[in-house]
């Protein structure tokens, strides 16, 4: 049986014995800034940008399997941004903005979208870019062989031969069914541009319409990449990139803190690590705000929360500023059970009520007073277990009573999750609302985590994809919402900022959902 | 005819067989432990993007739809010839890699070895002909301390010494498995510390205690009594007979030093066979793991040969007695 909390994990005592001794030996060595409690930065440094340079990045690689095609599943994501174009993007806000397509257009029940392709874009091996090529990057998605996680929800709306190019700069893509919101399922980051005919060795070789483009690249191990001049947007400000693969987190911080690289990507340090490393004379923390999407998933087909009643309780009895407060130590916000991120302009901004009561009140309606189950988690992510003992002792005051139970990193996504009635989980944040709603909340979806179904949900969404007038589908996207916190079985304590260790050399480091800011990043005059 | 051949060829010929079949039953064990764990190598490379689509189509691919005894015997067919395989995670053969990562891990392992079994055996042979003086507290006590204390403790906090508040050292090894000798030079020596730290303290214990026991044995005193000096004695006579029980520890050490690789390659980020063992074992890419297990096997089984050979060549009674028939 997995060891019961608390025990904590061999990697997170390793962490936390490196947080104190780092603290004790910055605060010896005197290079520590202040004397008063250390703090977390709030925001990236911005400022001048010395003119080149080389920024060093350490990743955590997928494994030996990867590969630069982003249609994969075993996509090596840090390059991906870096050497290809979507045709459009998600701004800060959650709107589709263009990328290689200028602007577009739909017929007027939105089955028939059009989009007029920017001129004068050339691949890194000098070819233009061009509708054929758009075409081309499509069908790669939506072949099967490819098993591209984007694939299956393209191709319930592309049917075969829907894409057509009128012009060399026109695409014209015709639906299966009405979709006001198409566009936005493209922003995906497996919907890179790719020259027409690469698919068989754009693995290796890389070349799309990018800032930078690749001139090494070692599956797990290192790779670098170019300034591309051509680049439609102007030169990046770095000469190149350096990216190096290391799994080990610990190993990671310190070779930050050592000066070896100069920013570690897709890594959400722990509280403790971050505060280490904020206080370091070289490094620093910088914060992607709410980028991780923390959720509390009660599987709706256990018995226990088949009942609305028992879902609605576990809601009402806690607070999730206090969980934030504690499981975050405020790097983040609360997210009330509404999956959509408070910055987003589709976002509901109703609070749910807090009442510990009220959820007593309901437990004993439904037979379960002094509710008592497991709440599972693991050291997969270093904020899953501050969330479930903070959950736990938060449902306290409601009378409910969960016990803690720690399992096996690697194997949690396989035999925990989906499997055991309650744990915590998480999601990067960036979907586009349609994406968001219809993949992890609608009936039968594959990640939909809490198997959760609700047939007058699911009709909203249709409706929504169905309603071209934009702020008539926002508020059936916020009537989803209100159906989202009343009824579903995923709860949303909250978002948390992921914690980015980066080189105090680095400036203008900027990165939300699935954007990173190659252009302007760059190291310090 | 029986009694022309040697004893000691005997010996030699029985560790032998009892080696190919330690290897052989290690890579059998290993397969199936490697089956009963939760998950196969298309869920652990798919993780939360797993479609059960994806997860079959994936698992075709790769075979994993055959039965475990045939995939077995097939493998162990193709080890004999050795071929070990391509990995099921980068599609490379098995072989090259790990020979590489293999070299790598030696790159740290020999010099730990050497540096840490000479000075602990220094050390112990003192602090057992000083039992009970300061000398032997303070090696007694450091030992005990440093044995203590796990080696990615100790490896956590050389980083932070020589590393980040003093930069002597790299703190990692940024270049994977392409990093040639002359690349991963500077970045060996904190993890040889490390594996000297962790490995000399239990020799060190062992030596002393044998040390001790030789030295009250009647043939040191009879030693003492013909009249040669402590010197001569320890030397001569005690450190020989000392070292036969510490032998078995040191051949012993070596096989955990392979354990303890594992933990420092990967503070290190060290591109060695521990690497490349907890990567296989995370991502359930079976060839890789069964090569690495055979290999392991290989150098415990070759260490424990090692260590009754030379236990031969230093056991009195077997040297005189092999003296008497040349």
């Amino acid at each position: 049986m997995t060891p019961q909390y608390p025990e904590a994990s061999r990697r997170a005592v390793l962490a936390g014995a490196a947080g104190l001794a780092g603290l004790g030996l910055l605060t010896l060595a005197g290079c520590a800034p202040d004397r008063r409690t250390p703090t977390i930065p709030k925001s990236a440094a911005v400022g001048t940008a010395a003119r080149g340079g080389r920024l060093r990045i350490a990743r955590p690689a997928a494994s030996a399997a990867e590969t630069l095609d982003s249609a994969s599943s075993l996509s090596a994501y840090e390059y991906l941004g870096a050497l290809y174009n979507r045709l459009v993007k998600l701004d800060k806000r959650g709107t589709t903005v263009p990328d290689l397509a200028a602007e577009w257009s739909a017929n007027a029940d939105g089955t028939v979208w059009t989009f007029k392709l920017r001129a004068g874009v050339s691949f890194h091996d000098g070819r233009s870019f061009t509708a054929a090529d758009a075409i081309y990057s499509i069908e790669h998605i939506l072949d099967p062989d490819t098993a591209s996680p984007q694939g299956e929800v393209l191709a319930a709306m592309i049917g075969p031969g829907g894409m057509t190019a009128p012009d060399p700069l026109t695409l014209r893509i015709a639906l299966l069914t009405p979709n006001a919101e198409f566009p936005s399922l493209l922003t995906a980051y497996q919907c890179y541009m790719i020259p027409e005919g690469s698919a068989a060795d754009i693995g290796r070789t890389g070349i799309g319409t990018g800032p930078f483009r690749l001139s090494s690249f070692e599956p797990a191990g290192t790779g670098s990449i170019e300034a591309f001049d051509d680049h439609f947007a102007g030169r990046p400000v770095l000469d190149g990139i350096d990216f190096y693969s290391i799994q080990d987190t610990t190993a990671r911080v310190n070779a930050l803190l050592a000066g070896q690289i100069d920013l570690i990507s897709q890594t959400n340090l722990d509280y403790a690590t971050a505060l280490v490393v904020s206080a370091s004379s070289t490094a620093t923390v910088a914060r992607a705000a709410d980028a991780q999407w923390y959720t509390i998933p009660m599987l709706f087909t256990s018995e226990e929360f088949s009942d609305q009643r028992v879902r609605q309780a576990m809601k009402l009895a806690y607070d999730p500023q206090v969980i934030v407060d504690t499981a975050l130590q405020g790097t983040g916000s609360p997210g009330w059970d509404n999956p959509v991120p408070p910055d987003q302009s589709v976002f509901l901004n109703e609070r749910r009520e807090y009442d510990p009561d009220k959820a007593k009140f309901l437990l004993k309606q439904a037979g379960r007073e002094g509710f008592r189950t497991e709440i599972y988690t693991s050291s997969y992510e270093s904020v899953f277990t501050p969330l479930a003992v903070a959950y736990r002792d938060a449902v306290k005051d409601a009378g409910i009573d969960l016990v803690v139970r720690n399992a096996s990193s690697d194997s949690y996504y396989t035999q925990i999750w989906m499997q055991k009635p309650l744990m915590v989980s998480y999601w990067f944040t960036g979907r586009p609302i349609d994406q968001l709603l219809n993949q992890i909340f609608r009936t039968g979806s594959s990640y939909n985590e809490s198997a959760w179904s609700n047939p007058t949900f699911d009709g909203l969404l249709d409706s929504a994809r169905a309603e071209m007038n934009d702020d008539r589908r926002r508020m059936l996207y916020q009537d989803a919402q209100r159906v989202v916190i009343d009824d579903s079985a995923d709860m949303t304590p909250m978002f948390g900022d992921r914690l980015v260790g980066l080189s105090r050399r680095v400036v203008n480091y900027s990165e939300y959902g699935f954007e990173f800011d190659y252009l302007s990043i760059g190291l310090r005059a | 005819m029986k009694a022309s051949i040697a004893p000691a060829m005997l010996l030699i010929a029985r560790r032998l067989g009892i080696a190919l079949l330690t290897v052989l039953l290690a890579s059998f064990f290993v397969f199936f432990a490697v089956q009963a764990l939760p998950g196969d190598v298309a869920q652990q490379l798919l993780g939360q993007n797993a479609t059960p689509e994806a997860l079959a189509t994936l698992r075709e691919t790769l075979g994993l739809d055959q039965k475990v005894w045939i995939r077995y015997v097939q493998w162990l067919s193709g080890a004999v010839t050795g071929d070990f395989g391509t990995s099921l995670v980068s599609g490379n053969p098995v072989g090259p890699g790990l020979l590489v990562a293999f070299r790598n891990s030696l790159l740290i392992a020999v010099p730990a070895m050497l540096i840490g079994v000479t000075i602990s055996l220094t050390l112990g042979v003192v602090a057992g002909v000083r039992r009970g003086r300061p000398a032997d507290h303070a090696i007694s006590l450091v030992s005990l301390v440093v044995m203590s204390v796990p080696e990615f403790m100790v490896a956590t906090i050389l980083v932070l010494l020589f590393a980040i508040a003093i930069p002597i050292f790299p703190a990692v090894v940024l270049r994977g498995e392409s990093a040639t000798i002359a690349q991963l030079l500077p970045a060996i020596w904190l993890p040889v510390i490390v594996l000297t730290l962790s490995m000399a303290a239990y020799i060190v214990r062992t030596a002393r205690s044998s040390t001790i026991d030789v030295m009250a044995s009647e043939f040191v005193t009879t030693a003492e009594l013909k009249g040669l000096t402590t010197r001569q004695v320890v030397w001569r006579h005690a450190v020989p007979s000392a070292l036969l029980p510490t032998l078995n520890v040191v051949a012993l050490n070596v096989a955990w030093l392979l354990g303890g690789v594992v933990v420092v390659e990967n503070v290190f980020n060290y591109p060695g066979m521990g690497k490349l063992m907890l990567e296989s074992v995370f991502n359930r890419d079976l060839p890789t793991i069964q090569a690495i297990a055979v290999v392991s096997a290989l150098v415990y089984v070759v260490c424990n040969l090692a260590a009754d050979l030379i236990a031969l060549a230093l056991d009195p009674k077997l040297r005189t007695r092999r003296k008497a028939r040349s």
